[in-house]
């Protein structure tokens, strides 16, 4: 009896990973989408034998080939090379921006939550202030501000997003204050500290942390917007909002645009994807 | 008209009007304490070719030699009073900027807004009505392929296809009618795609009731169930999605207006911010933050009409009791 119960222990915590990891197909597809991504952007040199930088002036504006794959811009650089190589800047500053929302709105929504009374009323007025005026106009008059760079467009992409995770922090950690555990915790003795750490964080972060790789795809999305519009690096990076920039002035060549497009909607969606995921199992 | 709702609609308009003045600070600060000085990158760039009297003088004008908090002073009270200050580039009032650009972006925005409710409640009533097998998980893809792809792509993919490809319209004319449905278009899209997302939750939610399970035995069709039955309670929330989402629509609206080449605020503010017109980029971003939390009052005031399971609560937004907890996001859907 013994002997079945402890063989079979391991095997059944096993069964709770894969149970826990079971996913349909396109979360799958989705996750290996994110590992290019991710690779591409540790590693762009592994991808492609082409400079990002130095074009074959006599391959100008070719069409995708077997050797250029998305073809090539109107110096003769390999888009597809371009593209792996902006993937670093285009994705680690959304990276960045999500950090900055989720540490500085989780920061504010927990303060206002747990100490409530008068820091949450004036912390609530903040966020209301914060949350009028239209996130992009906020993004580009902090970018303006602090000047055009890709990691400045991601720095005001985060601050334009801290108001709303202020606000689902808040609305957690106040669903977590009254649940009965807490109040069971608080008369057994646990300081505030205590119950801040081991109970609100851990559970608010969990609802945050979809909303988290929510706000990555579309901090990509706001990033490429600002790079659109030129207020990321300047070339010859190769940002993918800056790539589909340069190309809209080329639309007789339409591959300039809808290649980089393609790999930033596809990119987009899949960390969408992942977030409903993410969601929907806990 | 009870007395609580007027106790409530007061409270409100109280909450709005400190707002919109926080808000007009909050921007002040933004453009005017952060690193990046204006007078040295712009003034005194010899691109622009102004003498150091000039300069003089446009510093005197604006205020700039003041402390800041004096100028926040004059700033605010201009404000207060309609006035919007001069444009530190052209000399001429930033309200005459902004009254001559403001028409274009209006009917960009209204007919956006047009498209995307068109498109939303299309959309949401193929996922009704379609077969489940043919068309309705196409349709359900569309909000999530759209929220995924960026303006400008839009905008871009409809020149080339329309402009380039077919010769509907030519780039060079923007303000042409093909070019400003496309435009509207391109603006729609994007927010069609939140609206949709947040009716189609609603409808199978409502799809669920009793009342609709009851409808349904007495033999009423998937049509007829959809126009007298689900639409009503399911629409109710799209006010509130729309009214949350009307400052993007200004945001969209600058990049729509790079795409197309169109002139209205949107590009005004590229404009002002290539040159660092701060007065300019303080106006019309204060308007946005003014636009967004009239939209929201007037929402929050008609929504206590339109639906009366609601509860008058200053400082929440609330929902429809049907629709379950609040959410937060607007764009996620609005059921449990």
């Amino acid at each position: 009896m013994t002997f079945v119960s402890n063989s079979s222990l391991p095997v059944s915590r096993w069964q709770e990973w894969r149970a826990a990891l079971r996913m349909p197909t396109i979360v799958a597809l989705s996750f290996a989408v994110i590992a290019i991504v991710i690779a591409w952007s540790l590693a762009p040199q592994l991808f492609t034998t082409y400079s990002p930088v130095v074009g074959v002036p006599a391959d100008k504006l070719l069409g995708p080939s077997l050797s250029h794959w998305f073809g090539t811009d109107h110096l003769g650089r390999d888009l597809y090379t371009r593209v792996v190589y902006g993937t670093a800047s285009s994705v680690s500053s959304a990276l960045v921006a999500v950090v900055i929302g989720v540490l500085f709105g989780g920061l504010i929504g927990l303060l206002a939550g747990f100490l409530g009374g008068w820091v949450d009323i004036l912390l609530a007025r903040l966020v209301d202030v914060l949350l009028s005026i239209p996130k992009f106009l906020l993004a580009v008059i902090i970018v303006t501000a602090i000047g055009f760079e890709t990691i400045n467009a991601a720095i005001a992409t985060g601050i334009s997003a801290v108001a709303f995770f202020a606000r689902v922090t808040r609305s957690e950690v106040i669903k977590t204050r009254q649940a009965t555990f807490v109040e069971a915790s608080f008369l057994s003795g646990g300081s505030r500290w205590y119950i801040l750490s081991r109970h609100v964080v851990p559970n608010a972060s969990r609802s945050v942390l979809p909303l988290a790789v929510l706000q990555f795809g579309e901090s990509i999305l706001v990033i490429a917007s600002l790079a659109f519009l030129g207020y990321g690096d300047p070339p010859p990076s190769s940002d993918w909002g800056l790539l589909i920039s340069i190309g809209k002035d080329y639309l007789k060549w339409p591959w300039l645009v809808y290649a980089p497009a393609f790999v930033t909607i596809v990119t987009v969606l899949s960390v969408n994807r992942i977030s409903r995921w993410l969601r929907k199992t806990d | 008209m009870s007395n609580a709702y007027l106790t409530y609609a007061a409270k409100r308009l109280g909450q709005a009007v400190v707002v919109i003045l926080l808000a007009y600070v909050f921007t002040f600060v933004v453009v005017s304490i952060l690193p990046g000085d204006p007078i040295t990158s712009v003034l005194r760039n010899p691109q622009n070719g102004f003498s150091e009297q000039e300069i003089g003088e446009i510093i005197a004008a604006q205020g700039l030699d003041q402390p800041v908090l004096v100028q926040l002073w004059h700033s605010l009270s201009g404000f207060l009073t309609g006035d919007l200050g001069v444009s530190m580039r052209s000399n001429r009032p930033v309200s005459t900027l902004i009254a001559e650009v403001i028409p274009s972006t209006l009917i960009l925005a209204s007919s956006g807004l047009a498209v995307a409710l068109f498109l939303a409640f299309a959309v949401a009533y193929g996922t009704q009505v379609l077969p489940k097998r043919y068309g309705q998980g196409l349709l359900r893809a569309f909000p999530s392929l759209f929220q995924s792809t960026p303006n400008f792509v839009i905008g871009l993919f409809l020149i080339h296809l329309f402009g380039f490809q077919l010769r509907l319209f030519r780039v060079i004319e923007p303000d042409s009618f093909w070019a400003t449905l496309f435009a509207a278009i391109t603006i729609g899209i994007p927010f069609s795609a939140q609206i949709a997302e947040v009716l189609i939750a609603n409808l199978d939610h409502e799809a669920k009731q009793e009342y609709a399970s009851v409808a349904r035995s007495r033999g009423i069709g998937q049509r007829r169930l959809f126009t007298r039955h689900l639409l009503k309670p399911a629409s109710l929330p799209v006010v509130t999605v729309i009214a949350l989402t009307v400052g993007e629509l200004l945001g969209n609206s600058l990049i729509t207006e790079t795409v197309f080449g169109r002139t209205g605020l949107g590009s005004l503010v590229q404009r002002s911010v290539s040159t660092q017109d701060l007065p300019v980029l303080q106006a019309i971003v204060s308007l946005g933050a003014v636009v967004f939390v009239l939209v929201n009052l007037i929402a929050d005031l008609l929504y206590p009409l339109l639906d009366p399971r609601v509860k008058m609560v200053v400082g929440k937004k609330y929902r429809s009791t049907a629709a379950g907890e609040p959410s937060l996001d607007p764009t996620k859907a609005v059921n449990p």
